[in-house]
């Protein structure tokens, strides 16, 4: 998405007439740039400061607080495990390690390739099917260190 | 199991139904009937009235009564007024509220559609966690086909009551179940708690009377309305009546959800309906409400899972969330990883929380990798009781897994110390 793309999506956003006032648009404004940009930059910020009247300093605080917005480039997929109390006592922290050991990558890092960032993730509410990841929107729960690689492949992965 | 009566399902009446989350099967099972029942027959003032008589306490964690605090909120005159729905389920382990409103989101809607009634909010909010991206799309279907069949939208059942209805998706920050920080982030910003009072239901969203109420406590209201609130109040424990879903997990056989009485003993729902612990190990500690909740010992859990009970002993019920240890588990490596969570999660606003959480991490972790000494206990414990000055309920109740932790199983932590190691880590 080019950003004048994305400024025109800002506006259709602001026309749905979801909120009373143009602030509260604010987290939809930068879900729309977590989805359509590797990282929310300044560039894509300055974009929703000046579409919502937000100033910019403003714009970033939030992009900063929230665990699942990326202001540093983050791959095509991000691979999100919990290692939360239910997926811990499950083996959730093997996982993790061996994504890391199979893709060469430490949590938080993203593959020099683009395609996968790997992170360490609190509770997704997938505690029933622990030890639980998602990739992207897909969800995989009681997994299993050798059903990884399959997994992975799924997404372009050549290992 | 031998003469215990089982409870009907109530609040999990349609999960097993095929495409529960259509408007079809809802409205061929009795769906929107509750609201017509509301519309058409009852004022708001009745609505009120007959959700007080159930006695219905929320099930977000705090347990506020239901009926109350709608009554505040009709009682403002400010307009207009705002019904957001807590759907931000972030506490550790809880994953309850996701299979109301992925497998039957119009009992949820049709829920709020009769608290707005009620309270005369015009426009309303679903606050769902971001990490939830599923049951965003069954939301936003479900409120589409709702316009449809005119259940929202303007002068709704053909009278003067109108209600737009919205999803807003969080982006992955625990403190934004806190009602004031989610209503801050609804408003676009850090989620950062306010100061109360003035309460949302007075000074909520954008400053307007605002009901912010959870998801399991909205799937309650069409029973309620259907079947009356003095039959509701006859269910489990009387002083918090109601059907309760328990999300079970960790060693347990069966992890899942279980609706059950409220007031269930803990021991039943661990053993009976959750199957008992995994490879038949013996339980060595239960966190009874979540990851802000003191963790209960095997000698403590036959308490009834309600709110009063638990508070007298020493925990709470919180979310109702229940994670099982078995005795291969170290229970200073499952207290380290709560309160990392609550390190990650603390807003930064008020310093016991942002400090406490931290330092808590610090000892915790220093005693785990074996090189704590016996001081730190008590340090431990000094922090956590200045922790109890945080500016909200999250610093107030981080400590309470390291804390408990520390008073119950004092001896396990002096073992860590003495060995220099963990005793529960192979190799």
């Amino acid at each position: 998405m080019t950003l004048t793309e994305f400024r025109e999506e800002v506006r259709k956003l602001k026309e749905s007439n979801k909120y009373p006032e143009l602030k509260s648009y604010l987290l939809p404004a930068l879900w729309m740039a977590e989805k359509n940009f590797p990282a929310i930059t300044h560039d894509v910020m300055r974009v929703v400061s000046e579409e919502l009247s937000v100033p910019l300093v403003e714009v970033e605080e939030v992009a900063r607080f929230y665990a699942m917005f990326h202001t540093e480039k983050k791959g095509k997929f991000v691979i999100r495990v919990c290692t939360n109390l239910s997926c811990m006592l499950r083996g959730g922290e093997e996982v993790l390690s061996e994504l890391c050991r199979l893709l060469n990558v430490k949590p938080g890092e993203t593959t020099p390739d683009g395609l996968f960032t790997v992170e360490e993730y609190e509770c997704m509410g997938l505690c029933d099917g622990a030890p639980a990841v998602t990739v992207n929107e897909d969800r995989y729960t009681n997994v299993r260190l050798e059903e990884l690689p399959e997994i992975l492949r799924k997404y372009g992965w050549k290992g | 199991m031998a003469g215990r009566v089982k409870m009907e399902k109530l609040l999990l009446r349609n999960v097993d139904k095929e495409n529960s989350h259509t408007i079809d099967v809802y409205l061929k099972n009795g769906g929107y009937q509750s609201l017509r029942k509301a519309l058409k027959e009852m004022s708001p003032e009745d609505v009120v009235e007959e959700v007080k008589l159930s006695g219905l306490r929320g099930r977000g964690g705090a347990g506020f009564p239901t009926g109350l605090k709608w009554e505040f909120a009709a009682a403002d005159v400010k307009e207009p007024k705002f019904f957001v729905c807590n759907a931000d389920e972030g506490e550790p382990c809880t994953f309850k509220d996701r299979v109301i409103f992925e497998k039957d989101p119009h009992a949820l809607i049709e829920g709020m559609l009769i608290g707005a009634y009620a309270t005369g909010c015009r426009y309303g909010y679903i606050y769902l966690r971001g990490e939830y991206p599923i049951g965003r799309k069954i939301l936003e279907r479900a409120i589409g086909e709702a316009y449809e069949k005119g259940f929202l939208g303007e002068n709704i059942l053909g009278t003067d009551f109108s209600f737009d209805l919205y999803v807003h998706s969080g982006a992955g920050a625990y403190i934004c179940g806190e009602e004031t920080a989610l209503i801050e982030s609804l408003e676009g910003k850090r989620g950062e708690p306010r100061i109360k009072p003035p309460f949302p239901v007075n000074a909520g969203y954008l400053w307007k009377p605002t009901v912010v109420n959870n998801v399991e406590t909205l799937a309650n209201i069409p029973l309620i309305i259907e079947r009356g609130g003095k039959w509701y109040s006859g269910i489990g424990s009387p002083d918090c009546p109601g059907p309760k879903l328990y999300p079970v997990s960790g060693k347990v056989k069966r992890p899942g959800v279980y609706e059950l009485p409220m007031g269930t003993p803990l021991s039943e729902i661990i053993y009976e309906h959750a199957g008992g612990i995994v490879q038949d190990r013996k339980l060595k500690a239960v966190f009874p409400g979540g990851a802000s909740s003191s963790v209960l010992t095997a000698d403590e859990i036959d308490v009834p899972m309600d709110f009063p009970s638990l508070a007298k002993a020493g925990t709470m019920l919180g979310s109702g969330a229940i994670m099982v240890l078995d005795e291969t588990d170290c229970i200073v490596r499952a207290a380290l990883r709560l309160i990392e969570f609550f390190r990650h999660e603390s807003c930064g606003k008020c310093t016991p929380c942002r400090e406490g959480t931290d330092w808590l991490v610090r000892l915790v972790r220093r005693i785990e990798e074996g090189e704590g000494s016996e001081e730190d206990l008590d340090v431990i414990l000094s922090v956590s009781e200045t922790m109890e000055n945080s500016f909200c309920g999250l610093g107030m109740a981080a400590h309470n897994p390291v804390a408990s932790s520390v008073r119950k199983f004092r001896e396990e932590f002096l073992t860590h110390i003495e060995l220099g190691r963990c005793p529960y880590r192979r190799g």
